[in-house]
């Protein structure tokens, strides 16, 4: 009986999860919950973590900060949202870096600590496994 | 004993607080850093009593670790989110005593999104990559083609510059204006200079011997602008500034740089292209006469390896014919080159460069005096070079 609510229970996974489930978890872009932004493009997050632009589309100021390097969550917003591979990504920063022209974003650590710190400065911009979403912040974009 | 152990403990905070600054661990403050250990050799003795080969002495007929060896150290501090303050010290293996220099050192005030103003000690961008020439990882080759790269011996200031970033669409436009005075630098004393004889205004050293003058300049401004896309930068330069060198009696002498370039990293393709023209005025012609020069670099990337091939030239750009004024250097070069990503934030690369004097002049190379023999080397001199090239 028990395992006869765990095969519906799964089935109905299954049909609510279709096509929205994907085979690893979302990715989510997250900003302090007081950020007035309805949504962000790949592109305008990939300007920010870039050092291209300092400032959101509405005009406040955006702090990116990163996972650190290997971590699962990190290794694909770089590929999917970043799009340079680390090699190309070394030069570009070290051509900003040493002239003191911009600095890499900060690495603060896993998902939870990305969280935690987003959720507590107002113009920071982070990068979340999905799962790790609250309402502790506010997801502008998500990356299947 | 309470102060011993306040001490104890004072002691064994800053021993856990400096490995954490050290790793960026310390909050606004961030350490970073590039490495070169390279190897160059040149495959002619050119002269009977030196084993130099290029005229700056960098490259010798013997294989040696030392020309393009350096270390680079960039501490930046937050002060506020507006303010940061940025040092970088470089040691060159170079340098006889192996000397530490600061390189940059400035204070960066951010006035809102676009601009930032700069004051301090900043290095300016005579060209596409002057600002970070130390930083080999950065670009291609081993060296920055000489042609170009070895016409200013300025690099640094000290003063302002302002960076205006504007988003034109897709791409970025840099604006960088600056301003300041130059002091302590040192510039290489041409051949003929060194070699003539006194009475002809030459220092009347023996062929080969190496001399660098101290210089200051003044009154340094000059603009940077610079466009950019993910694939393409084009830029545009020129400075103006009155150049002393009290050795030679050289006073507010004015000297002016103007140069275009443009790189480009398309799918695999790799291109860099410059070329400058400068002019000096007045009694410092005759150690530094009219120039230009240009270079063109080509590569294709295959995977983690990019063979790059480069021909630049230094020429005689107008010089005066009466008066006071000096020899232009003339030479063409060919450059094969290897680079090779060891892995992310490490490159060895390998080339090697054919350098042919012309129009009777030595070019960049060293050379019997005039007036003795022939200045011109003869024939092509060859000079290999293998580098490590790392940041961190």
């Amino acid at each position: 009986m028990k395992s006869l609510k765990q095969i519906w229970a799964a089935l109905l996974l299954l049909l609510l999860g279709a096509g929205s489930v994907p085979a690893y978890a979302a990715l989510a872009i997250i900003v302090h919950p007081s950020n007035n932004m309805a949504g962000i493009t790949a592109e305008e997050t990939a300007n920010i973590y870039l050092a291209k632009v300092g400032v959101f589309s509405n005009g406040q100021r955006a702090v990116p900060v990163d996972q650190t390097e290997n971590s699962p969550a990190r290794k694909r917003f770089y590929s999917a949202v970043i799009k340079k591979d680390d090699s190309a990504l070394k030069v570009y920063w070290s051509k900003l870096l040493f002239t003191g022209k911009a600095q890499p974003p900060d690495e603060i650590g896993d998902d939870a600590a990305v969280k935690k710190w987003v959720a507590t400065n107002p113009d920071a911009i982070g990068y979340v496994d999905g799962k790790f979403v609250d309402s502790s912040v506010k997801v502008l974009l998500i990356i299947p | 004993m309470r102060k011993r152990i306040l001490g104890l403990l004072c002691l064994g905070l800053a021993w856990h607080a400096l490995p954490a600054a050290a790793a960026g661990g310390l909050e606004g403050v961030s350490v970073s850093g590039f490495l070169t250990a390279g190897a160059t050799y040149g495959d002619k003795q050119l002269l009977p009593d030196t084993k130099a080969v290029s005229q700056d002495g960098t490259i010798e007929n013997t294989p040696g670790f030392t020309a393009d060896s350096r270390l680079g150290l960039q501490i930046s501090a937050k002060v506020n989110p507006d303010i940061s303050v940025t040092g970088q010290l470089l040691a060159k293996a170079r340098e006889d005593n192996s000397n530490v220099k600061a390189d940059w050192a400035f204070v960066s005030y951010r006035v809102n999104d676009p601009i930032s103003i700069r004051a301090g000690k900043i290095k300016f961008p005579t060209f596409l990559i002057s600002d970070y020439y130390e930083v080999g990882y950065a670009y291609p080759w081993i060296r920055p083609p000489q042609e170009v790269y070895s016409s200013n011996p300025i690099t640094t200031l000290n003063g302002v510059d302002m960076l205006a970033r504007f988003r034109l669409g897709d791409m970025s436009l840099l604006v960088q204006p600056y301003y300041g005075v130059s002091r302590g630098a040192q510039a290489l004393v041409p051949q003929e200079a060194v070699t003539a004889p006194t009475a002809f205004g030459g220092l009347g050293l023996p062929a080969g011997t190496i001399v660098y003058t101290d210089f200051t300049a003044d009154a340094l401004h000059g603009i940077n602008l610079s466009l950019s896309s993910d694939i393409f930068t084009i830029r545009a330069g020129s400075l103006r500034t009155k150049v002393n060198a009290p050795g030679f009696g050289v006073f507010q002498d004015t000297a002016k740089f103007s140069s275009v370039g443009a790189t480009m990293d398309w799918h695999n393709v790799v291109l860099y292209s410059e070329a400058f023209k400068r002019e000096i005025e007045g009694l410092a012609n005759v150690a530094f006469p009219n120039q230009k020069g240009s270079y063109a670099t080509l590569g294709y990337r295959i995977g983690k390896w990019l063979p790059h091939f480069t021909t630049a030239r230094i020429a005689d750009n107008d010089n005066p014919t009466t008066g006071f004024h000096g020899i232009p250097l003339e030479q063409t070069s060919k450059t094969l080159g290897l680079r090779y990503e060891v892995s992310s934030g490490a490159a060895l690369k390998f080339e090697a460069q054919k350098v042919t004097p012309e129009d009777g002049t030595r070019g960049l190379l060293i050379a019997p005096p005039s007036g003795t023999a022939a200045k011109d080397p003869g024939s092509n001199v060859m000079i290999y070079g293998i580098s490590l090239d790392v940041v961190f």
